[in-house]
C-alpha cells in the first residue's frame, strides 16, 4: 500500500519554469546563412524556435511536472483549504449521495470505499463498506489508504473527518442544499476527480430536465397541496430550506408543511386540518407496510387526498440523497401532482 | 487459594496477575481490530520503530492504541467507582452511576450536541459540568439534618436520576433525526473517535483518583461494617465518605464525558473479583483497576470485530455480556 504522498503545493510552478529558464542559453539558437543568429519575429517573441522548443524544453518541462509535485490547493463548499492530489485513485465517498455523484460521472473505478448504504449503482454495493455515514468508522476508512474523501456537512461527524485530516488524509467536504447546489456539486466533485467533460454532459442534461419540469407546470396555475411524509412513527414531513419543498414547489404543488422547522412532526389531527390534496411516502418502510399506511389515511376520509384516492409512495432514496437521480425525483414528483399535463410518467 | 498469603504479598501477586491480564488485552486490542489482524504491521513496527509509516502503523498506533487505552481507563474507572459505591452504601446492587453522575451527564452531553458542538471541548466539558452540577445537588438533597445517611444519598440519587432521565427523553423527542442517531451512540458508551490526547487528558484527571482510593481502601474495609462500628473503631466516617464520593463523582463524570454511558462494568467487575479474591479492599483496589481496565478493553475488541457493518457502541457489549453474568452470580451467591 502506498503511503500518502507528500504535499508540496506551493512548488508547482516556481520550479518548473525557473530551472528551464536558466539553462536557455545552452540550447542551439538557429543561425542564418551567414553564420548570425537569425532574429525574426518568432525567436524575438519567444527567445528560441519553437522548434527548440519542443525538442528540448517541453520534454524538460514535462519530466519536472510530476503528478506530486501539482498539489493543488482548493477550497472545499465549507469554506476550508484543502490540498487535494492532482489524480485521485483511491476515492473514499463518505455518503450514498456522493457515491451515485462519483458514478454518474463515470469515475466509480476510483471509488475503493463507500457506506452502508451506497446501494446505487449496484457496482457500488461490492466495494468496501466504511460503516454508515453517520456512523464512520476510522479504522476501515484509514485501511483502504485513501488519497482523497469527500465528506457531505450534513451527516458526517466533523470530529470524524478532523480525525482523518490528522492522519494525512484529505476531506474535500460539499454541502449541497437545493437543485442548484446538487448540480454544482457535481461539477465540483467532477473538478476533483478530472471528469469535467463527463459533468458537463451530465450537468447540461439534468439543467435541461428540470427545465423541462419548470416548463410544464407554469402551463397551469393549479398548486395541488402536497403532504411529503418522510417519518410514519412520528409523523414527520418536511419544512422550508428543504431539498423536498424544493422539489415539491418545483414541481408545482404547494408544501402544507412548508415553515422554519426543516423536518416537523405532526399528529393526524394536524394533518386532517392541513387538508392536503396529495400525500407522497417515501419508502422508508416498505411493501406490505405502506398498505397499513395507506388504511390508516384511508379511516379519515375528511382529507381530500384519501377521497380522490392520491396517495402516493416513492422511493426514499432518490428523495434523500442530494445526487443526479434527484432530478428523477422531480420528474416524478410533477408526475404524481400534474399526472394531466404532458409528458408526466409515473412509473 | 490466595487467603493464606500476607496481605502485601496477595497485593502483589493479584496486581502482577491482572497487570498482565490488561497487557494482554491491550496487545490483542491492537492487534485485531475491524480489517482484521496486523501482526504483520506490529513486526514491522517492531523491526523499524518509529520509521515504519502507512495506513497499517496508523491504524495501529492511533486509531486502536488511543482506544484500548480509553477503553482500559473507562473499565478501570468504571470497576472502582462500583467497588466504593458498593462499600460506601453498603449495598450490593449499587453501581457508579447511582447517584445521579449519568443522569447529569447524559443531559449535558445531549445539549451539547443539539447545539452542534464539537466532542471535544464542547459536548465533553458540558457533561462533566452537568455531572458534577447534579452530584453537588444530590450531596444537598442527601445532607440536611441527617448528614449523608446512606439512604438519603440513594433516595435522592435514584431520584435525581428518574428526572434526568425524563428530561433526556424530552431531548430527544426535540432533537433532529440527524443528531438523535449521535446522541444514541453517546448514551451507549462509543469510544470509536479516541485520541492520544483524551487518553493523556483524562490520566491526568484519573491518576491522583486512583492513588487516593487506594490509600482509602483501608478505610473502605471498615466502613463496609457499618458507620457506627466503624467510628467505635476511630475512623473518621464522615470525612472518609465525603472525601470517597467527592474522588468517584471526579472520577466516574470525567470519563463519561469522554466515553458515554457504559453500563454494568461497575456491577459486575467488583463482584467478580471479590467472588474471587475475598472482601479485603487493599487487595480489590488494585484487582479492580487493572482488571476492570482488562475487562472493557476485551469488550471493546469484541464490539469492533463482531460488527461487520461499522462499529458497535462499546455499551451495548458490556450489557450483553454484563446482565447475565450478574443474575448468574446473584443466583449462586444466594445458595
Amino acid at each position: 500500500m502506498g503511503r500518502p504522498p507528500e504535499r508540496t503545493g506551493s512548488q508547482k510552478t516556481c520550479l518548473g519554469i525557473d530551472t528551464v529558464t536558466e539553462d536557455l542559453e545552452w540550447y542551439p539558437v538557429p543561425e542564418d546563412d551567414k553564420g548570425h543568429p537569425r532574429v525574426d519575429a518568432w525567436s524575438d517573441l519567444f527567445f528560441m524556435p519553437f522548434s527548440s522548443f519542443v525538442r528540448y524544453v517541453l520534454p524538460v518541462l514535462l519530466a519536472l511536472w510530476q503528478p506530486g509535485w501539482s498539489h493543488a490547493d482548493v477550497v472545499d463548499q465549507l469554506g476550508r483549504r484543502v490540498v487535494v492530489p492532482p489524480h485521485p485513485q483511491r476515492v473514499v465517498a463518505l455518503a450514498p449521495s456522493i457515491t451515485e455523484i462519483v458514478y454518474a460521472l463515470d469515475r466509480g473505478g476510483r471509488l475503493v470505499g463507500v457506506t452502508r448504504f451506497s446501494d446505487f449503482p449496484l457496482d457500488a454495493q461490492s466495494l468496501a463498506k466504511v460503516g454508515s455515514y453517520i456512523h464512520l468508522d476510522l479504522e476501515r476508512i484509514v485501511a483502504l489508504a485513501p488519497d482523497l474523501c469527500i465528506a457531505v456537512k450534513d451527516g458526517n461527524p466533523k470530529s470524524v473527518v478532523g480525525r482523518l485530516e490528522t492522519f494525512g488524509i484529505p476531506v474535500y467536504a460539499v454541502n449541497p442544499m437545493n437543485l442548484e447546489t446538487v448540480v454544482g456539486t457535481i461539477s465540483e466533485v467532477a473538478v476533483l476527480l478530472e471528469a469535467e467533460s463527463e459533468a458537463r454532459v451530465l450537468v447540461a442534461e439534468l439543467r435541461r430536465r428540470i427545465q423541462a419540469v419548470r416548463d410544464k407546470t407554469t402551463v397551469t396555475a393549479d398548486r395541488p397541496k402536497v403532504f411529503f411524509q418522510i417519518g410514519i412513527s412520528p409523523i414527520v414531513s418536511v419544512g422550508s430550506n428543504t431539498i423536498i419543498d424544493e422539489l415539491i414547489v418545483t414541481a408545482g404543488g404547494t408544501n402544507v408543511t412548508a415553515g422554519p422547522v426543516p423536518y416537523p412532526r405532526f399528529s393526524r389531527e394536524q394533518v386532517i386540518a392541513l387538508a392536503p390534496d396529495i400525500i407522497v411516502i417515501t419508502s422508508m418502510a416498505r411493501g406490505a407496510q405502506f398498505e397499513t399506511i395507506k388504511q390508516e389515511w384511508a379511516q379519515w376520509p375528511d382529507i381530500p387526498a384519501v377521497r380522490r384516492n392520491r396517495i402516493h409512495v416513492v422511493n426514499s432514496d432518490i428523495f434523500d440523497r442530494a445526487s443526479p437521480r434527484l432530478v428523477r425525483a422531480l420528474e416524478k414528483l410533477s408526475g404524481l401532482i400534474h399526472p394531466q399535463a404532458a409528458g408526466g410518467q409515473p412509473e | 487459594m490466595i487467603s493464606h498469603r500476607s496481605v502485601p504479598g496477595k497485593i502483589v501477586l493479584t496486581t502482577l496477575l491482572l497487570l498482565g491480564g490488561l497487557a494482554l488485552a491491550l496487545f490483542l486490542a491492537v492487534t485485531w481490530g475491524a480489517t482484521g489482524n496486523s501482526f504483520g504491521a506490529i513486526r514491522e513496527a517492531l523491526r523499524h520503530g518509529s520509521d515504519a509509516t502507512g495506513p497499517q502503523q496508523t491504524i495501529l498506533w492511533q486509531i486502536r492504541l488511543p482506544r484500548a487505552l480509553l477503553a482500559a481507563e473507562l473499565g478501570a474507572t468504571l470497576s472502582l467507582g462500583g467497588l466504593v459505591f458498593q462499600a460506601l452504601l453498603r449495598n450490593p446492587l449499587a453501581e457508579p452511576y447511582i447517584l445521579g453522575i449519568s443522569g447529569g451527564a447524559a443531559v449535558g452531553a445531549i445539549v451539547g450536541i443539539m447545539f452542534g458542538l464539537a466532542r471535544y471541548p464542547g459536548v465533553t466539558g458540558l457533561a462533566f459540568a452537568a455531572s458534577l452540577a447534579i452530584m453537588g445537588l444530590v450531596l444537598f438533597l442527601a445532607s440536611g439534618r441527617r448528614i449523608l445517611r446512606k439512604d438519603s444519598l440513594l433516595l435522592a440519587g435514584v431520584m435525581v436520576n428518574a428526572f434526568c432521565s425524563a428530561v433526556i427523553l424530552f431531548l430527544i423527542s426535540l432533537s433532529q433525526d440527524s443528531r438523535l442517531h449521535q446522541i444514541m451512540f453517546w448514551l451507549m458508551g462509543d469510544l470509536s473517535l479516541a485520541d492520544m490526547g483524551q487518553v493523556g487528558r483524562l490520566a491526568v484527571i484519573l491518576a491522583p483518583c486512583f492513588i487516593a482510593l487506594f490509600m482509602l481502601s483501608h478505610a473502605m474495609n471498615l466502613l463496609t461494617m457499618g458507620a457506627e462500628t466503624a467510628q467505635a473503631l476511630g475512623l473518621r466516617v464522615k470525612t472518609v465518605m465525603v472525601l470517597l464520593l467527592l474522588i468517584t463523582s471526579l472520577m466516574i463524570s470525567a470519563t463519561v464525558a469522554h466515553c458515554g454511558l457504559v453500563g454494568f462494568v461497575g456491577l459486575v467487575m467488583p463482584h467478580l473479583l471479590r467472588l474471587l479474591i475475598g472482601p479485603d479492599h487493599r487487595v480489590l483496589v488494585p484487582a479492580c483497576l487493572f482488571g476492570g481496565g482488562a475487562y472493557l478493553v476485551l469488550c471493546d475488541l469484541t464490539a469492533r470485530v463482531i460488527s461487520q457493518q461499522g462499529e458497535m457502541p462499546v455499551g451495548v457489549v458490556t450489557a450483553l455480556i454484563g446482565a447475565p453474568v450478574f443474575i448468574y452470580l446473584l443466583r449462586r451467591s444466594r445458595h
